[in-house]
């Protein structure tokens, strides 16, 4: 077909005809491209990492015995078999969670020196603790994660005291502390902890399984604390499957669930009418730009029409153009958003934006739309007078 | 002369002049809006933090260890010390008072509670053990310079829904926690009977509330029962204070005991969580104040990220912003190619054109970005009410860096293209080539 022959000949003698501008043009709508991939993806990527981010404010759901809460007396207890039931679920493998059983005993210093008393014995809420999932302090308080860690390599049974607590008993790191319940005794390595500014400050963290011992609460635990991840939406699929479970009340954390919901519609809310925003006026530009290429076309225009072009044909001749310009700019400008997403998202939350693949195609797509959409202004061109143009004049 | 020519290009070519305008004018909207939003966005967001309750504990220096599970305190109420509740006013006159937002004291007590309703003829009525807790719930503090603030625990724990209303201060009112209420078949408008060994109390249930946590088995009461049962008139035990906070950053964190004085001056006068709690300590004798770290850390590192992922969006914003408008203004140069050739072959230097060319695109930059401002006001006024229900503040700032970078951007975009046409020969030009 000569047809489809001259008309590839054409459009090589057109593209290549003006290196200088054509580098100009792709370079707006490459940076056209490039803006939008790299924002659609930081903004799809923004939002996930936000919901892992607001894990900082710890456990968001507790699941408790049914009846809790009545009195101290009639305090229930959960199976401690739950928890490990929790760990095995498919789902629930990789949330952070912990475990606690909480008792009143009498906490005492241990002198270091026989000649120096004994300190004060004060009750004090002992709090065993157990977790799993690979981000502890998602669910504990950082400050007691770090001091589990660091006493776990010691050989020695070491407990973390809160702050409050340690001033009342006067007991300092290093130091020894016994805890009794009636006859049953233990005595640990102390590691205080700073201030935390909830009830952990008055309380004296020990190991589980200890302190099941020293309670006499074999196999028993008080509660559980999850730290669900995801957007509002996932934590409350998460919340409903985990109702199922027998003899047990599950209770999100209003506190965090709600304001972590109120503050993730805000955040994203603001994240996509920014983005929005800067997408339109990239859109504006790379037309504006179009429209330039298009206006300084007149002379070809007026020669085509002059040697017996049909305006149909001529103006598919300069849309092809445009669309072949968008598609190389596109892809271009496509790559380089990666990179720069990838960058942006290091700079904002320190890890690299994960490249989604479905915001590459959308975004060449839209700057093939827009260079068309640019390029349409040629239609004006259709009334030309091949005569005029040749006389010069505008 | 000049000031003729300047008006005749406007006048000769007005609807090319309002298409580069309009341009122009829609680019630094868009950045107008993006800026004013993103100026307004700290301030907003930290204020939507709060919905996250207090970040701030207060609780006497003298008091015993408290024995808390769960939210619940196993001492007995005559146990550990109290404050007084008259000092809170002074909590509006430290240096950060317009940060602190909501405060709300509380006293806890046990008591035996039943109701009329519950008891049936089968069934005699069965007192529920549960705890009252005394706090405000729009209470009136009146500041020590006069004037007078509402607040209590709706301000601090935004999160506690009542069915119903909340009681009113000093009235014999009180709401119920949802478990509560269904364990002892309480219903709003039920009269609630409150005994202990010494008080026997009757309250009007006003509400049923539901917070998720140890409330929703208890009663909530104005703070005056609470006193009463505990034989504690006039004081409280705990106090929770909602404050709008800085993120702390590494000179936040430093210990303001080891700072020299102008550093400890620059300390104290940023809202950071340690300073504010300082400054209570300040006006609350013998008060130990402790930050709520989950809350507060986890704020500050939220703030963090979201601020700068705006600034970042924000400076995108601008940059297409620029782009777009130094594009339209090249192309309105480059339109002109021919009158420059006029202009130098009747004698006019490179430097007239350009000063004649660019005092032109300065025109349109400030006419454009006048009206891309005030364009731009709406269109953020609209983003900002429809994600904060606030609109923007207004600012003169971006006022001038909105002018300002029209001006700039459009002399940038003018300035290449002006280059090549001064080197231009005029004969060529004119001849059409």
């Amino acid at each position: 077909m000569p047809d489809r022959k001259m008309f590839w000949r054409i459009m090589r003698r057109l593209l290549s005809a003006n290196r200088g501008r054509l580098f100009v043009i792709l370079l707006a709508l490459g940076a056209g491209a490039a803006i939008t991939s790299a924002l659609l993806n930081l903004q799809v990527d923004a939002k996930r990492r936000l919901t892992a981010e607001f894990r900082a404010f710890g456990a968001n759901v507790v699941i408790a015995p049914s009846d809790s809460g009545a009195s101290a007396e009639s305090a229930q207890f959960l199976n401690d078999s739950l928890f490990a039931d929790l760990a095995k679920g498919m789902d629930s493998s990789t949330i952070p969670k912990a475990e606690f059983l909480y008792g009143i005993v009498d906490a005492a210093r241990v002198p270091a020196a026989k000649d120096q008393k004994d300190g004060a014995s004060t009750k004090v809420i002992l709090a065993g603790f157990d977790y799993t999932g690979s981000r502890p302090e998602q669910v504990l308080p950082p400050a007691l994660v770090a001091a589990a860690q660091k006493v776990a390599s010691s050989d020695t049974r070491a407990c973390e005291v809160g702050q409050r607590a340690a001033v009342t008993l006067e007991l300092s790191s290093g130091d020894t502390v016994s805890l009794s319940n009636g006859s049953r005794q233990v005595s640990c390595l102390v590691e205080v902890l700073p201030s935390i500014g909830g009830a952990e400050d008055s309380q004296v963290f020990l190991n589980l399984r200890a302190t099941q011992t020293l309670l006499d609460q074999p196999g028993r635990i008080s509660l559980i604390q999850l730290s669900v991840p995801g957007t509002p939406q996932q934590i409350e699929n998460h919340l409903a499957s985990l109702r199922r479970l027998p003899d047990a009340e599950v209770r999100p954390i209003r506190q965090f669930t709600e304001g972590e919901a109120k503050i993730y519609n805000r955040i994203s809310g603001i994240l996509s009418a920014t983005v929005g925003l800067v997408l339109v006026l990239t859109a504006l530009c790379v037309m504006a730009a179009m429209t330039n290429v298009a206006m300084e076309r007149r002379n070809d225009v007026g020669l085509m029409k002059a040697i017996g072009g049909a305006t149909r044909r001529v103006l598919r001749l300069f849309l092809a153009e445009a669309a072949i310009l968008g598609l190389t700019g596109g892809i271009l400008g496509a790559a380089v958003g990666i990179l720069l997403s990838m960058w942006l998202g290091k700079a904002v939350f320190g890890i690299a934006a994960r490249p989604r693949l479905i915001v590459y195609p959308v975004a060449v797509a839209l700057t093939i739309i827009v260079a068309i959409a640019g390029a349409f202004p040629l239609r004006r061109l259709a009334s030309i007078r091949p005569a005029a143009v040749f006389r010069g004049e505008a | 002369m000049f000031i003729r020519l300047v008006a005749d290009s406007f006048s000769r070519r007005p609807r090319h002049k309002l298409l580069t305008g309009a341009a122009l004018a829609l680019g630094m909207a868009v950045a107008t809006a993006a800026l004013s939003v993103s100026l307004d966005v700290g301030d907003r967001l930290a204020r939507e933090f709060r919905s996250l309750g207090a970040n701030l504990l207060v609780t006497p220096q003298a008091d015993s260890l408290p024995l808390e599970i769960g939210g619940v305190d196993y001492r007995p109420v005559n146990a550990g010390a109290y404050l007084p509740e008259s000092d809170l006013g002074k909590l509006k006159t430290i240096f950060w008072r317009n940060n602190v937002v909501g405060f709300a004291p509380a006293v806890e007590a046990p008591v035996d509670a039943w109701t009329k309703s519950s008891q049936t003829y089968s069934t005699p009525a069965i007192a529920a053990h549960t705890r009252l807790i005394g706090t405000w719930a729009n209470h009136v503090v009146s500041i020590p310079d006069g004037s007078t603030y509402v607040t209590g625990i709706e301000k601090t724990n935004p999160w506690w829904q009542v069915d119903g209303r909340w009681f009113k201060d000093g009235a014999q009112e009180c709401v119920v926690g949802k478990s509560f209420a269904a364990r002892a078949g309480v219903k709003i408008g039920s009269a609630l009977n409150v005994n202990t060994p010494q008080t026997n109390l009757t309250l009007l249930v006003t509400g049923i509330l539901s917070g998720g946590g140890p409330e929703d088995d208890a009663i909530v009461a104005p703070i005056t029962i609470a006193q009463e049962i505990a034989g504690k008139p006039g004081g409280y035990r705990r106090l929770y204070v909602s404050a709008l906070t800085k993120p702390e950053d590494e000179f936040g964190r430093r210990d303001p005991n080891s700072l020299a004085p102008a550093d400890y001056e620059r300390w104290y006068c940023t809202p950071y969580i340690s300073s504010i709690a300082l400054q209570i300590k300040q006006v609350l004798p013998g008060a130990n104040v402790r930050v709520i770290r989950r809350v507060a850390d986890g704020e500050g590192a939220i703030l963090t990220r979201v601020r700068s992922l705006l600034w970042l969006v924000t400076f995108a914003s601008l940059l297409a912003a620029a782009l777009a408008v130094g594009a339209s203004s090249a192309a309105s140069v480059i339109e002109r190619r021919t009158e420059i050739g006029l202009m130098k072959a009747l004698g006019a230097g490179s430097g007239t054109v350009g000063f004649l060319l660019a005092a032109e695109q300065l025109l349109l930059a400030l006419v454009g970005g006048a009206a891309g401002y005030s364009l731009g006001i709406l269109l953020a006024r609209v983003v900002g009410q429809k994600i904060f229900g606030v609109a923007p503040e207004f600012s003169f700032l971006v006022l001038a860096v909105i002018i300002g970078l029209a001006a700039i951007v459009t002399m940038l975009g003018s300035a290449i293209p002006l280059r090549r046409a001064s080197r231009f020969e005029p004969a060529p030009i004119l001849r059409g080539e």
